[in-house]
Order: structure tokens, then sequence, then C-alpha cells
């Protein structure tokens, strides 16, 4: 099967953004020690400048563990295996560690779940949020003290001189999120990586959050990587959605076409699940788990779960190879099946 | 904050009540008539006159019921009045105070010292987790703690003092002859301090602060310095508040072995003598301060971690 080598021309960049910010080609991480398989396997994305760019997929899907290794940050016992990530032209992935403190805070920002534990309990949060403002920037702390408050008010903090010597405790989850947001943007960054920054907190106060995320984008020009499960989010916040499945991208595409056009069964499976249809009395679950997919040596992972294959009588060609990433409908959007017509550069 | 100290001073006045029952009441737990064993002791004659001990004893007040020499021994303890030695009838604090000093100096010395040494190697373990130098570090600490003093001591002034001649055996008139003593009792807290800051430094270190610090650029060294050492110092506190309340009269064996005026040697030859006014005096401080070193060290966690609220008593 050496017809499995994916053509690279075919996932590239999106046409109409001249050059993506974060270019992930191929990439690989294993945890060798653990064994069964690599967590993330071949995976493609891109995010152009100033865009917002949804990963989605469920829980195991590699989405936290794509964050953590464009910060650098592995989780003990994982190692990059393969590809590139090359952020502004630069790979993040044969970085020096050096040049990964220089680049964290100052190119690319980290948001996280749970705000208040990413907060140091015994320090004051004034400090954290002028943290990469110092470090990169080379202020002094008389001014960062200043600037912090200001940072603090920018996100919509009441009374932030007061606020800056606060603990984490005395924060509610939305008040230590919008902190986490004053820290991450105190140095400027072009790229902030959110992973799920919403989840922990309550609907009203997500609303909040997320459109404090799209005012910075609009006035700052941030690019952001939004890591959710939660399509809601996804249709009001992102320029283009990326499905994440077992490791890889199984469909793409812009927003309105992954939503009105999905072109790959996980990506219209997970669109059934999801609480917009729910809000019209049904809930549908998808049978089985990640877990089967990440056992499966040939052919289509999605193919244990996947009610399609039976339906058009394809399983045979799903379960002899796997499908690569093609375009089918607009020039940006690409699925994983071998359902979705090949329409090439026709359209 | 307020509603808190007068929670605490209350509980800490029982406490303190509790344990002048207990340090009045020990020292007569032995077996024997106290006055008989006192006259025997001062004219080291088996033989003494009925009359002798009769009168020794109405003199000191001991054929009164054992409830109105409590209430009379604590009216005088509040003054700072313990009595007057029975052996050598000097008043009980100006024995006791020189005595406590010194133990203090000796217990601070060797808690410093095995701290100084302590948190390096507990890092140091902590960040290289399974390593080779994580397992050296834990050998050393496993051998520290399973070194008893009582041959560590001598050890100490064989090589020290008597072969090398560096440093005095034993005594207690100058700076120099802290260094032994101080290194013997620092070894099995060295071997303990060293465990909990490896341990708490190896959870901070997971901790996801710290995975945020560094997504802020922050090196390895500096996220540890600014955001690991504070918040793993809490269970570090607390052992050394520990370990320090218990040295304060616990250190006999090494009082004894390099001749050193502390607290433990004092109520050792205290209680060899039956010296109950001493033993009374020493134990009702030694307990005393205990209660409130670990008071402080109560204060000082809301210190560290401002989140641990100072509420419950």
């Amino acid at each position: 099967m050496s017809e499995m080598v994916e053509p690279i021309v075919d996932v590239g960049m999106p046409r109409h953004v001249a050059a993506p910010l974060l270019e992930i080609r191929d990439l690989r991480v294993e945890f060798p020690e653990i064994g069964g398989g690599p967590a993330i396997d071949g995976m493609d994305l891109t995010v152009g400048r100033g865009e917002i760019v949804a990963l989605v997929g469920e829980s195991g899907s590699g989405k936290s563990l794509t964050a953590l290794t464009m910060m650098g940050l592995l989780p003990p016992g994982a190692e990059v295996s393969g590809g590139t990530a090359l952020l502004d032209g630069e790979d993040v992935l044969a970085m020096a560690p050096k040049r990964l403190n220089e680049v964290r805070g100052n190119k690319v920002a980290m948001l996280f779940q749970q705000p208040k534990v990413m907060l140091d309990p015994t320090a004051r949060v004034g400090g954290q949020v002028s943290e990469a403002l110092r470090r990169h920037r080379k202020v002094g702390r008389r001014e960062a003290r200043a600037r912090v408050v200001e940072m603090l008010r920018d996100v919509g903090i009441p009374e932030p001189a007061r606020r800056a010597s606060s603990f984490a405790y005395q924060l509610s989850g939305g008040m230590a999120q919008r902190v986490m947001i004053a820290a991450a943007l105190s140095a400027d960054p072009e790229l902030v990586i959110a992973d799920e920054p919403t989840t922990a907190l309550d609907v009203t106060v997500q609303a909040q959050i997320l459109d404090l995320l799209k005012t910075k984008r609009d006035t700052l020009g941030l690019s952001i990587l939004l890591i959710t499960h939660d399509l809601g989010i996804v249709s009001s916040m992102a320029d283009r959605v990326a499905v994440m499945y077992a490791g890889r991208i199984v469909e793409n595409g812009t927003t309105q076409e992954i939503f009105t056009n999905p072109q790959h069964p996980y990506t219209e499976a997970l669109l059934k699940a999801s609480l917009l249809e729910a809000e019209r009395g049904q809930l549908y679950s998808i049978p089985g788990s990640v877990a089967q997919a990440r056992a499966m040596q040939h052919g289509c992972r999605f193919l244990p779960r996947c009610p399609k294959a039976a339906e058009l009588g394809i399983t045979a060609q799903c379960s002899g190879a796997e499908p690569t990433l093609h375009i089918c409908g607009d020039h940006d959007h690409h699925s994983r099946c071998h359902a979705a017509p090949e329409h090439a550069e026709a359209r | 904050m307020l509603m808190f100290l007068l929670r605490r001073s209350l509980v800490l006045s029982v406490t303190l009540l509790v344990i002048s029952v207990l340090a009045f009441l020990i020292p007569y737990a032995g077996e024997g008539d106290p006055a008989r064993k006192i006259l025997q002791a001062r004219v080291n004659d088996p033989g003494l006159e009925p009359a002798q001990v009769e009168a020794l004893t109405r003199e000191l007040g001991l054929d009164r019921p054992i409830f109105v020499q409590y209430f009379d021994w604590l009216k005088q303890a509040v003054t700072g009045d313990f009595g007057f030695s029975y052996t050598s009838r000097t008043p009980v604090g100006e024995l006791v105070t020189p005595a406590l000093s010194v133990s203090i100096t000796l217990a601070l010395a060797a808690l410093l010292l095995a701290l100084v040494f302590a948190l390096p190697l507990g890092i140091a373990a902590a960040t290289r987790r399974g390593g080779r130098l994580d397992n050296a570090i834990t050998f050393i600490s496993q051998s520290a703690v399973s070194a008893p003093e009582y041959w560590v001591g001598p050890v100490l002034v064989l090589v020290f003092a008597r072969y090398l001649g560096w440093l005095p055996s034993g005594g207690w008139t100058g700076p120099a002859f802290i260094v032994l003593p101080a290194v013997a009792l620092s070894l099995r807290p060295l071997g303990y301090f060293t465990q909990v800051t490896r341990a708490a430094m190896s959870e901070v270190l997971a901790a996801p602060y710290i995975t945020a610090a560094r997504s802020r650029g922050l090196s390895f060294p500096v996220t540890l310095l600014r955001h690991g050492l504070r918040n793993s110092m809490l269970p570090v506190m607390t052992l050394f508040s520990f370990w320090f309340a218990g040295l304060l009269g616990g250190a006999v064996v090494i009082e004894v072995i390099f001749n050193v005026p502390g607290m433990g040697r004092l109520l050792y030859t205290a209680v060899v003598n039956n010296d109950v006014p001493v033993i009374q005096g020493g134990l009702m401080l030694i307990l005393t301060l205990a209660v409130l070193i670990n008071t402080v060290t109560d204060l000082l966690y809301s210190v560290l971690n401002p989140a641990i609220k100072v509420t419950n008593a």
C-alpha cells in the first residue's frame, strides 16, 4: 500500500491567505513507553493571520496534545516523531529550548480549560499577568505594574488596581479566565492557542469570554486556534473548522461549509450529537469510542463507528485503504472519506 | 482574623492548662516517697531518720492534698516562679532559662544546617525523578534518616576531636563547640527534609500553574524559583516546626554525649535525681513552647498560601 502516502499538494493552506501564521504538516506525536500507536498521527492544520480556526473532536482525539505540542510543552512521556510546525516560518518542533522560551508568551500564548488552577495560588494575580511582558519586552517592575492595571481593565475586570493584588482563590472562574487572557496577551503575541477556554465556565460567562476573545482578534489582528468540542461555540466564533479524529484531521473547511455541507460521516455525527440538535428534542450519540480507532491497522479509522459505509455498500473499500484528506466541494473544503466526492479544482 | 485569634487563644489556654496538670503530675509517677529520695540524694545515706523525712515532707508541703499542691504550684508558675531545685537549691528559672537558650541555639543550628542541604538535594531529585541523581539522593537521604545519633555522635568525636583534633569533643564555651553536636543532630532531619522537599516539589512541578508559567516564556529554573518554591514549602515548614519543638527537650543523647548544658541534659539529670520542681518547670516550659511553635506554624500557613483560610482553629 505504498500509494497511501498522502499527496501533500492537496492539503495546503487556504488560497485566500497569503502565508499562514501556523502551518502544521504531518505532525506525529507518540508515547513510546505506553505504546498503542501515535496519539497524533499525520496531522495537518493551518491557521492564517487574523483567523480563528476551531479544532474540534471528542475527548481523546488529540486536540489538547496538539496545543501543548505547539507550545513546546509536551507532557512527560510524549515525543514528537515526525512532521513540522511552522510558526511564522520557523519550525516550532525543531526549536532549541532557549528559543522556545523566547517564543512562548511572545509569539504564541495559550489559554487553558481550568483558569483557576492555572494561576499560582500563592502569588498575586498582577505579577502573573505581567510575567510575559517583563520577560519579553524588558519592561521594568514599576511600569509593568501600571500596565497590568491597564490590561486588567482592558479585559473587563472591575476595580483592576485592587484586583491586581488579589489571589486566585479570590476570583471567580470567569474573572480568572479574564486574568489569563490578560496574561496571555500582555506581550502582544500573534497566535493564541485556546484549549477549551470556556468549558469550565457557566453559559453566560462563556459568552462574555468568547466575545472578549473575538474583540481581541478584531482589534489586535490576533490569530486564534480554538480547541473545543462545543459546536455551538464553533459556529459563533470560527472562520474555519478542522475536525480531528483519532489523531488526524478528517475534515476541514470554512465554518459555513462544515455546518451546511459536512463531507465526513464523523462530522455529520458530531453535528447530530451537538446541543444545537438537542434543542430539537433528540440527542444523538455516536456509537463506540475513539479507542477502537487506535487499534486499526488498515482502512478508515472511523469505519467501526461509521453508519455510512454499510449504507453505501463501500465497506470493502473503506476497510482496505485509508482515504486521503482530499478536496471536496469548494477549494477550502477537505474530507478524509471515500464517500466524499473528489470535486477537484473544477468547482 | 480577629475571631481566629480569639478562638485560638481560648484553645491555647485550655491546652496549656492540661499541659500544666501533666507537667505537675508526671514527676510523681515514680515510686517512693519524694522527701526520702531527696534526702538520700543529698546525704547519700540509705539509713535515714523517719523524723528527718517527715520534717522535710512538711517543709516542702508534700503532706498536703495533691490538688492543693497543684494549685499552689500553678499560682506561682503563672508568675514564672517554679520553686527551687531540691538538689542545688537554686531557683528553677535560673536553671531552665540558660538551658533552654542553649537548646534553642543547638536545635536551630542543626535544623538550619539540615535545611541548607536538604532543599537543594530535594529540589534536584524532584527535577530529575527516576534518574541517577535522584537515586543517589534517595540513597543519601535514607542513610541519613537511619543514622542513629548515639552512633553518629561518638564517630564524629573520634574522627574530628580525637584523630584530627579540629574541634572540641564536648562542652559549650564557644562557637566551635556547636559544630559537632549540630552536625550529629542534623543528619536525621536532613534526610526527612530532603524526602519531603522532593515529594512536595515533584507534586508542584506537575501542577497546572507551572505549565501556565512556562507558556509565558519563563525558563524552567525561573519557573521553579518563582512558582515552585513557595508552593512546595508548606510541608517542609510543617516538618521543620515539628523537629524544632521536638529538639528543645529531646536532644538528650547528643547533649549527654557532647556535654552540652541544654534542656535535654537538664531534665535527664533532674529525673535521675528526682528533682521534682526542675522536672515540672522544665516540662512546662518545653511543652508551652511546643504549643506556641505549632500556633505560629499554623499562622504561617496562611502567610505562605493565602488560600488557606485562618478560620478553623
